[in-house]
């Protein structure tokens, strides 16, 4: 494996981001309001989700951190549209996106959410530059993504298709195709799950940076506490519900962070 | 128990995944279910057909011969080892009234047990006048059972030389085992081909031979007809009955050359007494004659005799006249004298009387004196003397009177026998001209019956020579006796026998490809689901390797799932299909060989066998394959997804041209296309056989119904063809011409030949038509000759003849080539072929009288005449024929609606055949379109689900997917119409039936039907997958590769 190599030249054609924060105050960007889920399994009923409430504010760096099988994912599902809360309600940008039906949802995941998986996702079938591409046929006001490629620093590797790429220039690809978008919110499912430690860092870099330098709102779900001093807010959840939430003044770059 | 764990684990996967097991399960079915059931078709049909004849007891082997066969010939042939036994039977062809037609029946004596005749309706003849009529020809006939019918030879010879009465009365109507189809053969008489035939008792025919033999070939009943076993015993026997033929045909050499000697012996003999005959005749006539010749000169001396007699008598009597009128003269010169004397003597008197007186007086006066007295005395003596004198005169007159009174007497009777004379004379005359008359008579008898002596005697002469050359002839005749000649046949002599078998060879044949297409898409269907399922599976086979089980457990699972889905699917696919599909298919036969009514359909185990083994083999094969794949890898390899497949960049990419066009849902469906090249290839497969067998199926019809089109719109253009009677004189024949040509309905009309020939390459022979126009110039307006392909239209001419293009095929000869004409007079002729031309119904070797008259060697004998009619419809052609046939000349009319009837009824057997198709091509399509689809699906959910998760909605989803399948749809199509054009000139070359070409063409708007129909499957489908794309979960795409 070459990867620490390709790694090394990888992170120095990361452009520099200047930091930019805290523009959109306090304002209520996404809130959570008593949202429920529960699945029916036969006579059983299971509350993956039990009455979590919280807000992020614009521009933040969001981690939500919990164990396996605390709720989070289903938090992140409903979230981003893909599943619809038993009850509660969740506003995004002033739209109570829990009221929306099927279409307007997928409306919802088109214009507003940019997603990045855990096994990146990406369409083995169509070059990096393609897969960007994909997701900007769809939505109205997309970014170039010849831009947005170059900006995640994949500028020399445009033409090359999934499988020709390593784990973290896929994900880097997959993160290039959410941004792309434009969109409100930036959701990452265990975005480093399946990568090795030192390209995680650099992917976590990569959203951190987007965060500071775009104003995204970045929500990051990770078993991974060790990434939390980076969090402008954290949030715990365990057993469907939020155990604790802080908000961290000094977020440190993941630069500093080591596990 | 062991490993119970993976046992249940074997019974909830079938539970869980109910869906995919019977996908596998009726696929498998349907593949084997139309394999082995068309495939089963084949024997299936042989064994019906076999069937069939068993029940008939349908002889094997046929002998006849040229000079008859004897009782001795059939124990002789019985004697045969391998003969079970033989019987003697008669037939002969004979011409018979049906309204105003003649047509051609073929009379069969009703055999003791063989060839069993199958009653269809009324009962079976049992008197020598009865006979039960061909079924099927009473049926387009206005004949009804209680009917009589007259036959007549349709040759020199007396029909009741052969039959002991030329009517018979209709008894039932019959079906034979001898002729199972429409075909009824060919025949020496009529037009050439026998409409018909009839069944009487033996009793009715008067012959003292039998026509032919029929035989059992021993232990070929228990062998099935139509196949290599059967044939080869009864070729075997066959051979046998052959070895005899030498035998036997020298011995009817002898018997008939002995009769014929005999017979010549007899004629001789009988000529030498009739020249003895005549010899004697003749002397006896010239006796005879010399005789009459004889009497008649006496009679003419005689009567020349009497006639000199009668002169003299004559002159005598002349004489006599004389003598008789001079004596009548001298009698009168005697009466005259007399009168004068006695008018002296009367005068003498008066002077004696007057002196008396005086006297007297004197006296009286008394004077006596002497004077007185002397006076008185002088007076006195005067008176004395006076008185004697008177009294002498008296005396004298009496003497005279006396005398002449009695020559008057003889004068009288002079005269009298005089008259007598006469008489007699006229008498004498009268005789004579009667005499005369008579010897004229006698002499105009005697020419007379002289003449007809010699004529008579020329006459009998001339016999004697007629006779005498005959004899010679017939000795001639004898010493050149052509030997007897045996033909025997097996059953492939008998008409559509041989068909019946080739139509399960061409079952065989399509059941070697059409089906094999079938099954080979259900056995690759069967194979990927089972591929697929391993492949899902990968990290739960991890799992298990991981605990620790072994290959062969894990393995046995997913073998055991393809076995109990394939088996299962196997047995009832065969179970169904071999009883279905022969059922369907001998039922669509029928309608050819309707009275064929046996339907044998066992279980053929080693197609359903092969079937099985087949499709277990290809499942299983796959299913170890893919097992063997995941489970030569670690467990721990297992348990991570497995590397993404690479994409690939596409040939088009190097078209930037096209691929900049492009938007990406575009490029992202062809780099899939290409990606997913299993999918391509079954997909584009599976689409194309199922637009293929519909093309073969619609281009099927186009191409029988194109046999009425272009052969009776483009190349036979006339209505009606009247055979002319070949007994009719020239007057008779050219009366019909003239009358069809007068006909107001009539556009034209030609006479030409048209004859049955055998024609052959020295290999195969087939009967064909001959067709010679009278006038080559017009007969492109009845007969017109083009390429099939070019389209060019060809002439007949001088330089060679033109055949049809089927005949051309079948005895593989080319333009330039020569073929032989096997003709019984004049032996084989060699014909050049000139040109082949396009045809459809039977076949024909046209060429000029010229050309004719070059290979034959004499001037063609035209016997047809063809006509076309102004609006070309049944009625007029009808009417037309009607007309002409109540001439003496016509002998039958034949119309062109009659042979696109026949048309008719090959198209309805295919018509089923054509619906099975279309079905099967239906559920082709499903089968691999859903499987296709539902694999596609499931393979691809992860990438769907995320398409849903980046905001597609669902008809962009659906589109995504959609896309590649309208890709998929159009190559298959365009590679359906391919394999469909290739499968539909297979098919169609193989189930083409000897006498008949069929069309090679698909119609656009079969292409067109069955794109649409195709598209319209392919879009059912879709439709069903779009719920099942809405289904998908974005949750999928959280979850790891597996």
């Amino acid at each position: 494996m070459n990867i620490g190599i390709r790694l090394g030249r990888i992170l120095v054609s990361v452009p520099f981001l200047t930091y930019v924060s805290g523009e959109y105050g306090m304002e209520e960007f996404v809130k959570l309001q008593n949202i429920t889920k529960i699945y029916k399994m036969g006579e059983v009923e299971i509350r993956a989700v039990d009455n979590i409430s919280f807000s992020i504010q614009k521009g933040e760096f969001v981690v939500i951190v919990g164990p396996s099988g605390a709720g989070k994912t289903t938090v992140l599902n409903i979230l981003g549209g893909m599943d619809t809360a038993t009850g509660g309600a969740l506003v995004v940008d002033g739209e109570d996106v829990t009221a929306y039906n099927a279409r307007q949802l997928t409306g919802y995941r088109r214009e507003d959410i940019g997603f990045v998986f855990q096994f990146y996702n990406l369409v083995p079938n169509l070059t990096a530059l393609e897969n960007v591409e994909l997701a900007l046929q769809i939505c109205k006001d997309p970014l170039d993504a010849r831009e947005v490629l170059k900006e995640v620093g994949l500028g020399s590797r445009l033409d090359n298709f999934p499988a020709q790429l390593s784990g973290g220039e896929q994900q880097r690809v997959s993160i290039a195709r959410a941004l792309a978008k434009n969109p409100k919110l930036l959701l990452c499912d265990e975005p480093t799950g399946a990568l090795d430690y030192n390209t995680g860092k650099a992917i976590l870099k990569l959203l951190q940076n987007m965060c500071r330098e775009r104003g995204m709102t970045v929500i990051v779900i990770t078993h991974n506490q060790a990434i939390a001093p980076m969090a402008d807010r954290l949030i715990h959840i365990k057993n469907g519900q939020v155990s604790q939430m802080e908000t961290n003044e000094h977020p440190v770059s993941i630069d500093e962070i080591e596990w | 128990m062991k490993k119970r764990a993976l046992r249940k684990d074997f019974y909830m996967e079938i539970r869980r995944s109910l869906g995919r097991f019977l996908s596998i399960f009726f696929i498998v079915a349907i593949g084997c279910a139309f394999f082995s059931g068309i495939r089963a078709s084949e024997p299936d049909m042989r064994y019906s057909g076999d069937e069939y004849f068993d029940n008939k007891n349908m002889m094997d082997i046929q002998v006849i011969s040229t000079m008859g066969l004897t009782d001795d010939d059939v124990s002789a042939v019985e004697d045969v080892d391998g003969i079970e036994y033989a019987e003697g039977g008669y037939s002969t062809d004979v011409l018979c009234a049906d309204g105003a037609n003649q047509i051609v029946v073929h009379v069969m004596s009703m055999l003791p047990t063989m060839n069993r005749a199958q009653l269809e309706d009324g009962r079976l003849p049992e008197k020598e006048d009865e006979c039960a009529l061909d079924v099927d020809y009473l049926a387009e006939s206005d004949l009804e059972i209680g009917d009589t019918v007259i036959f007549s030879s349709g040759t020199d010879d007396d029909i009741t030389d052969t039959l002991v009465t030329d009517t018979f009365t209709i008894t039932g109507t019959v079906s034979s085992p001898n002729y199972i189809s429409f075909q009824r053969g060919s025949t020496m008489i009529g037009n050439g081909s026998v409409n018909a035939f009839v069944y009487v008792p033996e009793e009715s025919f008067a012959l003292d031979v039998y026509t032919e033999i029929y035989a059992q070939v021993e232990g070929a009943a228990d062998l099935t007809a139509f196949t290599d076993k059967y044939d080869d015993r009864v070729s075997e026997v066959l051979a046998s009955v052959e070895a005899i033929k030498g035998e036997r045909q020298d011995a009817r050499y002898e018997e008939v050359t002995a009769e014929a000697e005999a017979a010549v012996s007899d004629a001789r003999q009988q000529i030498a007494d009739a020249e003895t005959e005549l010899e004697e005749g003749k002397a006896e006539a010239e006796t005879e004659l010399a005789e009459a010749r004889q009497q008649l000169e006496n009679a003419q001396a005689e009567l020349d005799s009497g006639k000199s007699e009668l002169e003299t008598s004559k002159a005598q009597i002349e004489t006599n006249r004389k003598q008789l009128t001079d004596s009548q003269a001298e009698v009168e010169q005697g009466t005259a004298d007399l009168n004068a004397n006695i008018d002296s003597l009367n005068a003498r008197i008066d002077q004696l009387n007057a002196a008396k007186e005086q006297y007297n007086a004197l006296a009286a006066s008394g004077q006596a004196d002497d004077v007185t007295m002397a006076a008185l005395q002088a007076l006195y003596e005067q008176i004395q003397s006076g008185e004697a004198a008177v009294a002498q005169a008296q005396a004298q007159i009496n003497a005279a009177k006396a005398r002449l009174s009695s020559a008057q007497e003889q004068i009288n009777s002079g005269w009298q026998q005089l008259e007598a004379g006469q008489q007699q004379i006229a008498d004498a005359e009268a005789e004579i001209t009667s005499g005369e008359q008579e010897l004229a008579k006698g002499w105009e008898e005697y020419y007379a019956g002289e003449a007809e002596a010699q004529a008579e005697i020329a006459d009998g002469e001339q016999k004697i020579a007629d006779a005498e050359r005959e004899l010679a002839d017939a000795q001639e005749e004898i010493k050149n006796l052509e030997r007897p000649e045996w033909y025997v046949y097996d059953r492939n002599n008998l008409p559509d026998y041989t068909s019946y078998g080739e139509n399960a060879d061409r079952m065989r044949a399509i059941g070697e490809v059409f089906p094999v297409i079938f099954f080979l898409v259900a056995a690759l269907i069967s194979l990927t689901t089972m591929t697929r399922m391993v492949e899902e599976q990968r990290t739960l086979i991890g799992t298990f390797k991981a605990l620790g089980y072994e290959k062969h457990s894990i393995a046995g699972k997913y073998m055991g799932y393809a076995l109990l889905a394939t088996v299962t699917g196997s047995v009832a696919g065969i179970l169904f299909g071999e009883k279905v599909f022969p059922y369907i298919i001998i039922n669509a036969y029928g309608i050819m060989y309707q009275h064929m009514n046996e339907l044998s359909i066992p279980y053929n185990v080693q197609y359903g066998f092969g079937a099985a083994a087949a499709a277990l083999a290809s499942t299983l094969i796959a299913t170890f394959l893919a097992c063997f794949r995941e489970l030569k890898e670690q467990a721990a390899e297992l348990m991570r997804p497995p590397t993404p497949k690479q994409g690939q960049r596409v040939l088009l990419e190097r078209v930037p041209f096209i691929w900049k066009r492009l938007n990406f849902s575009w490029k992202a469906s062809i780099r899939n296309l290409v990606r997913y090249k299993k999918r391509l290839f079954m997909t584009v497969f599976g689409i194309g056989g199922c637009m293929a067998l519909m093309l073969v199926g619609f281009g099927l019809k186009d191409s029988i119904f194109a046999i009425v089109d272009i052969q009776y719109g483009e190349i036979q253009l006339y209505d009606g063809n009247v055979i002319l009677n070949g007994d009719a004189s020239e007057e008779e024949k050219s009366e019909v011409l003239a009358a069809v040509e007068a006909d107001k309905d009539v556009e034209g009309a030609a006479e030409g030949l048209l004859t049955q020939i055998t024609v052959g390459n020295g290999e195969e022979w087939h009967d064909i038509y001959l067709s010679v126009p009278k006038d080559a110039e017009s007969f492109p307006e009845y007969t017109v000759l083009q390429d099939r392909v070019t389209n060019e239209e060809y002439f007949l001419d001088d330089e060679g003849a033109v055949l049809t293009e089927k005949m051309a095929k079948e005895l593989d000869v080319e333009p330039g080539d020569t073929i032989t004409v096997r003709d019984e007079d004049r032996g084989d002729i060699s014909v050049k072929i000139g040109t082949v031309c396009e045809n459809y119904m039977g076949h024909y070797l046209y060429m000029t009288p010229a050309f004719y008259e070059e290979a034959y060697g004499e001037k063609p004998e035209y016997n047809s005449i063809v006509y076309k009619t102004a609006d070309r419809n049944t009625e007029e052609a009808e009417r037309v024929g009607e007309a002409a046939l109540k001439l003496p000349g016509a002998l039958s009319v034949s119309y062109t609606t009659d042979l696109e009837e026949q048309v008719d009824n090959m198209l309805g057997a295919l018509d089923l055949v054509i619906v099975v198709l279309i079905i099967s091509a239906g559920m082709l399509a499903f089968v691999v379109l859903y499987n296709l689809n539902n694999i596609a699906i499931t393979e691809r959910k992860r990438e769907l689900a995320t398409l849903k998760v980046l905001g597609f909605y669902n008809n962009e989803v659906t589109m995504y997917v959609y896309r590649e399948n309208i890709v998929l749809t159009m190559l298959g199509s365009v590679f359906g119409v391919l394999m469909g054009w290739v499968l539909h000139r297979f098919i169609i070359v193989t189930v083409e039936i000897e006498s008949v070409m069929f069309g090679r063409n698909i119609d656009f708007s079969s292409f067109v039907f069955a794109f649409l129909l195709t598209v319209a499957f392919s879009c059912i489908v879709n439709g069903a997958m779009y719920f099942k794309l809405k289904k998908i979960d974005m949750v999928e795409s959280l979850k790891s590769v597996e």
